[in-house]
Parts: C-alpha cells; sequence; structure tokens
C-alpha cells in the first residue's frame, strides 16, 4: 500500500471550508469532480435521448408504411403526434429532424461531453496531482453554457417549425432557406440550432482553455511531461483540437445566421431557385462550399475530439489490467501529438463530391492516409500491451479489449472512402454510416463505457456489478455488430443514407427506370429489419446498465482501499471518493506513469507517488527533478 | 484549498495561470477571425458581381485605427503604472484607453448608421440605383413635383414610424389565413388599416367546428375578423387534429393488421399501396378540421407588405406567415427622392458575360430607355468620359470601371444642367460640395440638404434629379446597404460587428479593473497587474485586428 493512502471511510474532507450547501455542492460546483459528474450525468441522458431519435428512425426505415406503435410513440404528446406524423407513420420531415438532432445530440451533447467534459474534468488534475482545475468558476461556466446550449437545440422540438431538419452538418443552402416560412426567425428550430451551437462552442472553448492551462501550470512536484499519463496527453491534444478547431465553425455558424436573420448571402450562391419559394429574394453572389469547408476544418478534428477521451480511458485501464507497463508509451505520445497535428489538414476528404477539382483531392486523399500511421501506431500499441500480460478481465476490461476491435473495424472501413475514386461510390450511403458509427458507437462508446466501469470506485467508493455489467456488454456486443455490419454491405448494394423509408420508394420507382445498381436494393433491404430490432434490442441492453449505475451508487461492494485495482497513477492516492482539494498531502510523482511487474520490486506496481527507498537494495530510480521538463 | 500560480509565475513555465489561458485564448480568437479572413478572401474571388472597392468612409476608419493603437499604447502605460504602484497614474491612462474604445464605438455606429438609411436596387438588367427613398404621404396628399413632403403630410405606421415606399400594395377582397401560422401582429395591422379605411373583413362562410367530440363550436358568416376568433378556430382546429390523428392511426394499424393475415410472407412494400386508411368506417368519429379561415373585405381595399413578406401574383398574393389574399396588385413602385448614383458596373458585367458590347447594353437598359432625361446624361457623361480618357492618356493610364459606368450624384446634378456642348470633365462648382461639407460627408452619409440647392433643369426648383420611380417588375433585388446589399457588405457588417463586440467586452473588462480595482490593489495589487496585463494582452488583439480589417475593408 501506498504511503500516502487513506481508507474509504477517512473520505477527504477539506478542514478549511465549512460545508458549502446544496446549492453549491451539488449544482452551482466549481469542484472539478462534481463538474465532471454533472457533465456525465447530462451527457447520458441527452445520449438516451440521441438514441431514443435513433429508434424511431429505425422504425421508418423498417416498417414506412405503418403507423409508429405505441411502445414508442408514448413519449410524444398526442398534439405532437398529429402535428409530425401522418395517420401515425413517421414522415419524412420529421425523419430529417430526428436524423439531424440524432447526429447533433450524440456528438456535441452526448460523446463530446461524456470523454472530454466528464473523465477529462473528473480524471485530469486527479492524475497531474492537481488540487483542481486552474480555473474552477471558468469550469463551471463551461458546464452551464453546454446545458443551455443543448437546451436550446432540443427545445425546438416544441416550436411551430419543430427542431432542426437540415443535417448534423447543417449544410447551406438548404439550411439557410429551412424555416424560412417562419416570421419570427429567432423562434424557428434551424436558428436555434445555430444559437444552441454557439453556446456549446463557446463552452468548448472555456473547457479547451482550462485543460490546457491545468496540465501546462498545475502538474504536481516531479510530474515531468514524459511522466504524464497516456490519458492526460489525450487531454492536452483534445484540448488544443477543441480550442483551435472549433473557433471556424463559430464563425460558419454566424455568418450562417446572419444569413438566416439579416437576409446575407455568405452561403447563397446567384440564381437560386427553390420550388417552394421560387427565385429567392437575395443578393447571392455567396458560396455553399465555404460553408461546407468552415463546416470540416472543425467536423474532422471533432472525430478526434470523440476519439481520444475514449482511446484515453481504454489506454489506462490496459496497464492495469495487464500489469504490463503500456506498451510503446514514448511512440503513443507522439503519435497523439502527430494525429492532433494532421487532423487539421484533412478536412476536405469529406467534400470528394463538391466539384473542388483533382489537385486539392490528392492533396487531401494523401493527408488522410498520412493520418491513419499515428492512429495504427495507438491501437498496436495498446493490442501489444496485451501480449503477454496477466490479463484481469475486469467488467472495464472486456470493454476496453471489445474497443480495439471494434474501433479497428470503423477504422479499417474508412481507409477505402480515404480515396477519393472510391468514395465516388460510397460517398453518402450508409457503407459511410456504418463506418462512422463502427468508429463512434462500439468504439468510442465502448471505450467510454469501459471507463465509467473503472473509475466508478474512485468516484463513488463502490464497485459497480459484475453481473450486471457482462448483462450490459454482451447483449450490446452483439446488437451492436447486427446494427452496424448490415449497414456497410448495405451501402456498396447503393443504398443511400438519406432514405427515410429504408428505400422502398426506390424499388417502387426503380420498375420504371434504369437500376444503376441492379436489383441490389431489392436484394438488400430486408437487412432494414434486422437492423431495427438490433437497435431497439441495444436499448434494452443499456438497462442494466442504467440499474448498475444507480443501484451500486448505494448497494455495490465497497472498496476496500483507495487503489483496489493496485494501479500506479495518481488518481489512486487520493481518498475515496476524493474531497475537494484532491490529495490530503500535496503529492510527489518519483517515476513514469505505468511501473507494474517490476522484476526489482516485490509488488507487481509501483505507483508514481511511492517514494524512492533509501538503501543499498533500493531500485534503481531516476532522481525526480523539483521542477517539470 | 488554494489554486498555485494565480499571482506568481510557476517557475519551470515562467508563466502565471491566467496568461497561459489568455493566450490560449488568442490563438483561438485568431482561428475564429481567421475563418473571417478565409471567408473574405473565399467570397471576394467567388465574387459574380463587380466587389466594391474602397466604398467605405477611409477618413473615420483612419482615425479608428490611430485610436486604437493609442488606446494600446496607454493601456500598457496604465499597466506599467501599476507594477510600479502609482494608482494615480493608472487610473489616467487606464480612463485615456476606455475613452478610446468609446471614440471607435461612437465613430463606428455613425457609419453603420449611414449604411443602414442607404437604400439600393440592382434592376432586372443589372443596372444599380443608390439613394434616398421617399416617405409616403398620407392617402390623398398630393405634394408638389420637386418639393418635399412636409412632416405631417407624411403617412406612420403603427407604431409613428416614417414608411418608406417600397412597399407592395394589393388591393385585397379577400384573405385567407392559415390557423395555425398566421402571425398575430400582421393580423392586428391588417386589421388596423381595414378600420382605417372604413372596410369591413367578415368570416366568409359558417362554420361548424369541434372542440370535443361532444362539444360544438360554431361561427356565423359576417362575424367581424378578431384575433380572438381566429384563436377559438385554432384551438377547435388543434383539437380535431389530435382526434383524427388518433382515430387514422388506430385505424391504419387495424388495416395492416388485416392485410398482414390476408398476404402472408409478403413484405410491407409489396403490398403497401393496398393499405390505407378505411375513412368511411371512421367517418363518425372524426373532427372537422380547419387548416385555413377564409374572410371577405368589402370594400376591397389596398393593404401594403414590405416586400420580403409578400410573395405577389396579379390576382393573388401568399404573405410569409401562410396567410393568402384575392384581388388585384396594384402599383408598387420603389420611389427615390434622392438619387446618389447610377451603376452599370454590374449590368456591363453581365453583359461581357454574354458578349454584349457594354455600350449597347447600357444604351438597351431600361433606365435610359425610360426616361429621356437619363439619356442625354449618358451622352454627356460619354462627351466627359472622352476628354477624361485623352486627359489619361497623356500620362500613360486608363480611365477605371468607376470612371467608364459610374455617375454620381454630383455628374448628375452638373449634366443635367449643362449643355452637351459646355461639358468640361471639372463639373461646375456649384454642384459640388464644397470641402467642408465633403468631410462632413465622409462622416455623416450624404447631405440632403446640399442637393436640394442644386437647380433642377427647369429652372423653377431645386434639387437636381430628385424623384425615379422604379417600377417593382422592373426591381430584381432591393436592399438597404446591409448585410442584405451583397457578400461584401455581409462580410463588413459582421467582421466589424464581431470586431465591434470584441471592443465593448475588452472595453467593459478594462473598465471594470479601472471603477473596481481599487479594492484588489490594496489587499495584492501583482494580482491587478496580472489582470491588467491579460486585459492589455487582450486589447492588443483587438487592435491587430483592427490593423487587418482596416485595409481588406477599406482600403482593398
Amino acid at each position: 500500500m501506498s504511503s500516502h493512502a487513506a481508507t474509504a471511510d477517512h473520505h477527504g474532507h477539506d478542514d478549511h471550508h465549512h460545508d458549502p450547501g446544496f446549492l453549491r455542492k451539488y449544482v452551482f460546483s466549481t469542484d472539478h469532480k462534481m463538474i465532471g459528474i454533472q457533465y456525465g450525468l447530462t451527457a447520458m441522458v441527452f445520449l438516451a435521448f440521441g438514441f431514443y431519435l435513433m429508434m424511431v428512425m429505425r422504425w421508418s426505415i423498417a416498417y414506412p408504411h405503418q403507423p409508429l406503435p405505441e411502445w414508442m410513440a408514448w413519449l410524444f404528446s398526442d398534439n405532437w403526434k398529429a402535428r409530425w406524423l401522418a395517420d401515425g407513420k413517421v414522415t419524412g420531415e420529421t425523419y430529417n429532424m430526428f436524423g439531424a438532432m440524432h447526429g447533433t445530440i450524440m456528438v456535441f451533447l452526448g460523446i463530446v461531453p461524456l470523454g472530454f467534459g466528464a473523465f477529462g474534468n473528473y480524471i485530469t488534475p486527479l492524475q497531474i496531482g492537481a488540487v483542481d482545475m486552474a480555473f474552477p468558476r471558468l469550469n463551471m461556466a463551461s458546464y452551464w453554457m453546454y446545458l443551455a446550449g443543448g437546451l436550446v437545440m432540443c427545445a425546438s422540438f416544441f416550436m411551430e417549425s419543430g427542431a432542426a431538419k437540415s443535417g448534423w452538418t447543417n449544410y447551406s443552402p438548404l439550411a439557410g432557406f429551412a424555416d424560412g416560412q417562419i416570421v419570427n426567425q429567432w423562434l424557428a428550430g434551424q436558428t436555434q440550432w445555430l444559437i444552441g451551437l454557439v453556446l456549446l462552442i463557446s463552452s468548448s472553448l472555456l473547457g479547451s482553455v482550462n485543460f490546457i492551462t491545468t496540465i501546462i501550470n498545475l502538474r504536481a512536484r516531479g510530474m515531468t511531461w514524459m511522466r504524464m499519463p497516456f490519458f492526460v496527453w489525450a487531454m492536452l491534444v483534445t484540448g488544443f483540437l477543441l480550442l483551435l478547431a472549433f473557433p471556424p465553425l463559430e464563425a460558419a455558424g454566424i455568418m450562417q445566421l446572419m444569413d438566416r436573420v439579416s437576409h446575407s448571402s455568405f452561403f447563397m450562391p446567384s440564381g437560386l431557385y427553390t420550388a417552394k419559394e421560387g427565385l429567392a429574394d437575395l443578393s447571392g453572389g455567396g458560396s455553399p462550399l465555404l460553408f461546407q469547408h468552415l463546416f470540416w476544418f472543425l467536423g474532422h478534428p471533432e472525430v478526434y475530439v470523440l476519439l481520444l477521451p475514449a482511446i484515453a480511458c481504454v489506454a489506462e485501464i490496459i496497464p492495469v489490467n495487464t500489469r504490463r507497463p503500456l506498451w510503446g508509451y514514448k511512440s503513443m505520445v507522439y503519435g497523439v501529438l502527430v494525429l492532433g497535428f494532421l487532423s487539421f489538414i484533412v478536412w476536405a476528404h469529406h467534400m470528394y463530391l463538391t466539384g473542388m477539382g483533382p489537385v486539392v483531392s490528392t492533396f487531401f486523399q494523401t493527408t488522410t492516409v498520412l493520418i491513419s500511421i499515428p492512429s495504427v501506431i495507438l491501437i498496436t500499441s495498446m493490442i501489444i500491451s496485451l501480449w503477454g500480460g496477466s490479463i484481469r478481465f475486469t467488467p472495464a476490461m472486456v470493454w476496453a479489449c471489445a474497443f480495439l476491435p471494434m474501433f479497428g473495424i470503423g477504422g479499417l472501413t474508412g481507409l477505402p472512402l480515404a480515396f477519393n475514386l472510391v468514395d465516388l461510390h460510397l460517398h453518402d450511403t450508409y457503407y459511410v454510416i456504418g463506418h462512422f458509427h463502427y468508429v463512434v458507437a462500439p468504439g468510442i462508446l465502448f471505450g467510454l463505457f469501459a471507463g465509467v466501469y473503472h473509475w466508478y470506485p474512485k468516484i463513488t467508493g463502490r464497485h459497480m456489478s459484475g453481473f450486471l455489467s457482462h448483462l450490459h456488454f454482451w447483449p450490446s456486443l452483439v446488437c451492436m455488430n447486427l446494427i452496424f455490419f448490415p449497414m456497410l454491405t448495405q451501402g456498396m448494394a447503393g443504398f443511400h443514407r438519406r432514405w427515410y423509408n429504408g428505400g422502398d420508394a426506390y424499388l417502387a420507382k426503380a420498375k420504371d427506370s434504369v437500376n444503376v445498381f441492379g436489383n441490389s436494393v431489392a436484394e438488400h433491404i430486408d437487412l432494414n429489419i434486422i437492423m431495427s430490432w438490433a437497435a431497439w434490442a441495444m436499448a434494452l441492453a443499456q438497462i442494466p446498465f442504467v440499474i448498475n449505475l444507480f443501484i451500486s451508487w448505494k448497494t455495490g461492494r465497497k472498496v476496500e482501499s483507495d487503489n483496489p485495482y493496485h494501479a500506479t497513477t495518481l488518481e489512486w492516492a487520493t481518498p475515496t471518493p476524493p474531497g475537494h482539494g484532491n490529495f490530503l498531502t500535496e503529492p510527489a510523482v518519483y517515476r513514469g506513469p505505468y511501473e507494474y511487474s517490476r522484476p526489482d520490486c516485490e509488488e507487481d506496481y509501483l505507483p508514481q507517488w511511492e517514494e524512492p527507498k533509501r538503501g543499498a537494495d533500493a531500485p534503481a530510480e531516476k532522481p525526480a527533478t523539483p521542477s517539470a521538463h | 484549498m488554494e489554486i498555485p500560480y494565480i499571482v506568481t509565475p510557476r517557475k519551470d513555465t515562467g508563466l502565471f495561470n491566467s496568461k497561459i489561458a489568455i493566450w490560449l485564448f488568442l490563438a483561438s480568437e485568431v482561428m475564429l477571425f481567421g475563418g473571417f479572413f478565409s471567408a473574405y478572401i473565399f467570397l471576394r474571388l467567388g465574387a459574380d458581381y463587380p466587389w466594391p472597392e474602397r466604398t467605405l468612409p477611409v477618413l473615420p476608419g483612419l482615425i479608428n485605427t490611430f485610436v486604437l493603437i493609442f488606446s494600446s499604447v496607454t493601456v500598457v502605460f496604465a499597466w506599467a503604472s501599476l507594477k510600479m504602484r502609482q494608482w494615480g497614474k493608472f487610473q489616467i491612462y487606464m480612463a485615456i484607453t476606455v475613452f478610446c474604445s468609446l471614440v471607435f464605438m461612437v465613430l463606428k455606429g455613425i457609419e453603420y448608421n449611414v449604411k443602414f438609411h442607404h437604400q439600393a436596387v440592382r434592376l432586372k438588367d443589372y443596372t444599380v440605383v443608390e439613394g434616398h427613398l421617399g416617405y409616403k404621404v398620407k392617402d390623398g396628399v398630393k405634394v408638389e413635383h420637386g418639393k418635399q413632403p412636409t412632416e405631417d403630410q407624411l403617412a406612420k405606421d403603427a407604431k409613428g414610424r416614417k414608411i418608406e415606399e417600397n412597399l407592395v400594395n394589393f388591393e385585397a377582397a379577400e384573405f385567407s389565413f392559415s390557423t395555425l401560422r398566421h402571425h398575430k401582429p400582421w393580423v392586428e395591422s391588417i386589421m388596423a388599416r381595414a378600420a382605417d379605411q372604413k372596410a369591413s373583413i367578415t368570416l366568409a362562410a359558417d362554420l361548424e367546428l369541434k372542440t370535443s367530440p361532444e362539444k360544438t363550436v360554431s361561427f356565423k358568416a359576417g362575424s367581424p375578423l378578431t384575433v380572438e376568433l381566429l384563436d377559438s378556430v385554432k384551438e377547435a382546429h388543434l383539437a380535431a387534429r389530435e382526434n383524427n390523428g388518433a382515430v387514422r392511426t388506430d385505424n391504419l394499424r387495424e388495416q395492416w393488421e388485416k392485410a398482414h393475415a390476408a398476404n402472408p410472407g409478403k413484405r410491407d412494400w409489396e403490398i403497401a399501396d393496398q393499405v390505407a386508411v378505411d375513412t368511411a368506417a371512421i367517418a363518425g368519429q372524426l373532427m372537422p378540421e380547419q387548416p385555413s379561415v377564409i374572410f371577405k373585405v368589402e370594400p376591397p381595399t389596398v393593404f401594403s407588405f414590405k416586400p420580403r413578406d409578400v410573395k405577389e401574383a396579379a390576382a393573388s398574393a401568399d404573405l410569409r406567415d401562410g396567410t393568402n389574399l384575392k384581388g388585384k396588385l396594384v402599383d408598387s413602385p420603389m420611389v427615390f427622392h434622392y438619387v446618389d448614383a447610377i451603376d452599370f458596373r454590374h449590368l456591363v458585367m453581365e453583359a461581357e458575360r454574354k458578349g454584349i458590347d457594354p455600350k449597347v447594353a447600357i444604351e438597351n437598359s431600361w433606365l435610359l430607355k425610360e426616361s429621356p432625361e437619363l439619356k442625354k446624361i449618358w451622352e454627356k457623361q460619354q462627351v466627359a468620359l472622352a476628354q477624361l480618357t485623352k486627359e489619361l492618356a497623356a500620362k500613360g493610364k486608363e480611365p477605371t470601371a468607376k470612371d467608364k459606368y459610374r455617375i454620381g450624384w454630383q455628374e448628375l446634378a452638373y449634366y443635367s444642367v449643362t449643355k452637351i456642348e459646355d461639358v468640361k470633365i471639372t463639373p461646375g462648382k456649384y454642384a459640388m460640395p464644397k470641402a467642408k461639407e465633403n468631410f462632413k460627408e465622409e462622416f455623416f452619409g450624404p447631405d440632403y440638404k446640399v442637393r436640394e440647392k442644386v437647380p433642377h433643369p427647369d429652372g423653377k426648383h431645386f434639387g437636381a434629379f430628385p424623384h425615379l420611380t422604379v417600377p417593382r417588375e422592373q426591381v430584381q433585388f432591393a436592399s438597404k446597404f446591409a448585410p442584405a446589399w451583397n457578400t461584401y457588405y455581409a462580410i463588413y457588417f459582421t467582421m466589424t460587428g464581431l470586431h465591434g463586440l470584441h471592443v465593448v467586452g475588452g472595453a467593459l473588462v478594462l473598465a471594470y479593473y479601472l471603477f473596481c480595482g481599487k479594492r484588489m490593489y490594496l489587499s495584492n495589487p501583482e494580482w491587478l497587474a496580472n489582470r491588467v496585463e491579460v486585459g492589455g494582452l487582450f486589447w492588443h488583439f483587438v487592435d491587430l485586428v483592427w490593423i487587418f480589417l482596416f485595409p481588406i475593408l477599406y482600403l482593398m
């Protein structure tokens, strides 16, 4: 046991402060741990909501002619159903709305806040031995802005216009025109989406400034750069991605807002004609392509903002549960830095079909292929880390192990899309949907679930139930693959990602015209039903998790020590759960983050904070420099 | 618990926390403005209209540049004073800084305001006319040609504001309001206009609606239009929609059950066209829906709408809130009381794109065909241009597109009172505003008092070329010099507006240190100095952004 460890019932507290009261402690808290928990719970609620939207969409795909069944429709009021469903069937408009909001919610309100906001907030200061974030009040403001942005976006579901319907990418001129019939543009869903987005961007801006400052300036004594756990490195890079990639989207958002409320033409070309409005009453002269550039300048780094926290969790869980150092720690650190840099110069691979020209396409094709190198370094290092380890299949480790192949499929299916010739065929098909959902859902989400199971004992002082965890894991794994693997097949068969009726309308018309895909749509359309049922079963598979999350908080097995996994990083040196101010004494760091199974040590782990033994038989240690660098 | 390195820098990084934070924040600001600067380049390179060059008043912009640079210096002095613990000096320097931001914003505000009152219109043939719209006079009032109406001759809207003569006038005999989407303020202004014209708007036919399967509400034909009436129809319609939706959904479910039983093994899409709601079977359960309500106007009355709110045709018009009008479109011209410029550059650009000789295109333009007066002006302009070309050729230069195709108000005035044989390229001095007025116009925009002193060609009045009436069907696109006018003004307003917000935000923070910093100064002066340093860094950034904005928007 470490010399600094306190037992669980010590409950680290701060002698200098009185109890701050319920509101200050749980609602308007400035403690990074409480804010992390707030982020986590809010993000999970949004994830559940985004999941529900998808369930409705999947009904429309599998059974476009049948009314939405009661077991899904009960969430809507009768008035809402009458407005948005046609004889109970999901309309194209409603499908578009749900599709746009599913994407937005999952990316901006679900995964980023869960990975970066929740885990980043809770773990980062602990792992670097800091008392809190550098700017606790900014941290709180960041959470509240995120919540406000999310609520503004979701409130628009109840407006006359409905929520945004132009895809999560919000491309102009479609998004510039949408909801144009609403006289007060400030009360249109499409405008609310932009306002929400500006709030979310401001939130993540505050967050990223805070994270980076904390990591640079608040590291504990002896916590040099190369002694930082990989998790912290990943957070640092994520912080920089958010800091630098989001502002151009904010610029695009502001310009689109101008297009909507002051009728400017930033993204509106000359001579724009719509069936609804005829020739647009606009000056024209703008560029729709500009919006796509600005959007994807964020959009691609955003993928890594989603991914890195999940990889970070997995990279922490693997060494603990294999009792081996993380293989290739340094190459992973340099890999993640290169990845961060390259992610800024690959964005236009989302735009091969826009006619931006072969020279530009070639450039982005090259950088896109290049970026797979650091990604592969990360994944390979983690896989090799398993080699020869004495693996403990804890709940967290099971999820982490599943992350590796699932993310692997996601990554590898992306390679064909990087080549613009192949992309011509696959663009906007279900193949693309399958590809990025493999990255995000069974990939990133599994990594984050692993994180929840792993750090839950530190956060609550109790373990989650192993049985419920397996009941959560195995059905989820099966369902995930049943949902997303058929998408890859369907995509290659030519299924378009925006068919709201899953291809029925296409089949109905296919008789009258030349079908470029032959009969491939008819052959693969039944997969829709399998995928949809898998999706709904997936919802059931999450119930054990929700039960586990809340029941274990009160009734779970108590942790026996502050370091139940015998881990080496600093978050396990704190009391359980850590009190305000985190550490009982100022921590000092003497060695790297993953000193497991050292042959010169009695135990199979040597924590970062354990003071080197004096004397002749002491293991050789590098002297801890008093300052970083 | 205390967070370290708030006041003193950490040894190995050499920085205190907020200094790292501000540099990171500024990095993100660079990316934000970088997005806008990229957009500027993108829009300018891709512009399919003549990009306005040097159209903004340079002098106020230049003054603003120096004001900001100066304030960037004083903010450093303020910080240095704090470091030397001289509170008095800090106050003085900080006050100057905040005052500079105020000057900047006032100049900016004036610049904006001028634009928001300056009208432009692009005609169907791409001729651009700039100027000032006249105000609508009250019904029945006649204003003598060449004279401006007095204040009490002008019509006012519901909020007491003058109404510019740029409205779509439609003589409505019938209104059909969308039950769900009608915009209340518009309905109210329609009712006010009808009351003003002593016309009645009444329900066209009896309505029998239900708010529940048992409860019936009826509305008699001839009931006058009120917001409450529309509200009750809306209530009944919503109730009906809700009820019918549920009934039809249940029925459709039954139909599908039957269809599945009758067609075992068939997929949905193979039998979908045989399955539908059995409307006859559920007719008794359905309630009447009323998506729109029709009202009659007696006698038919002219209503006016802003062009953006209405899509008009000869016998029908649609408002943006789903209201439909039946009747007839009446004359809806745009009336310019002052024309500041007639600009053919866009027309020439379009003509060249189509391979038409620019001169021919201009001579065939609607404006020149319509107005013999303008045609003469154009001929005189050609004479002057020939002289200018010769003069410039001697210096090895050529006239610019602006010289060739744009006629400013001073030239308009000059040409309209000068015989063609007297035209010289230094126009008559009476037509030119004096240098002092020119200077004033830089700041406050066109001064129409000066224009009114210029004699009219008829010799009896003042105000050269006062009126230009553009019929609605000639208008391709009209706007104030606002973000809507073109992408140049869009990016100009967005970038300078965002920069202005930064100025205001920065000034508020600095003013906070100025007015509320004393206590902090007494307890922990070094901390206050750190904060001022961080605020000052932001202020430098704001200044730097302007140094980029000024040339790309004002000079290039």
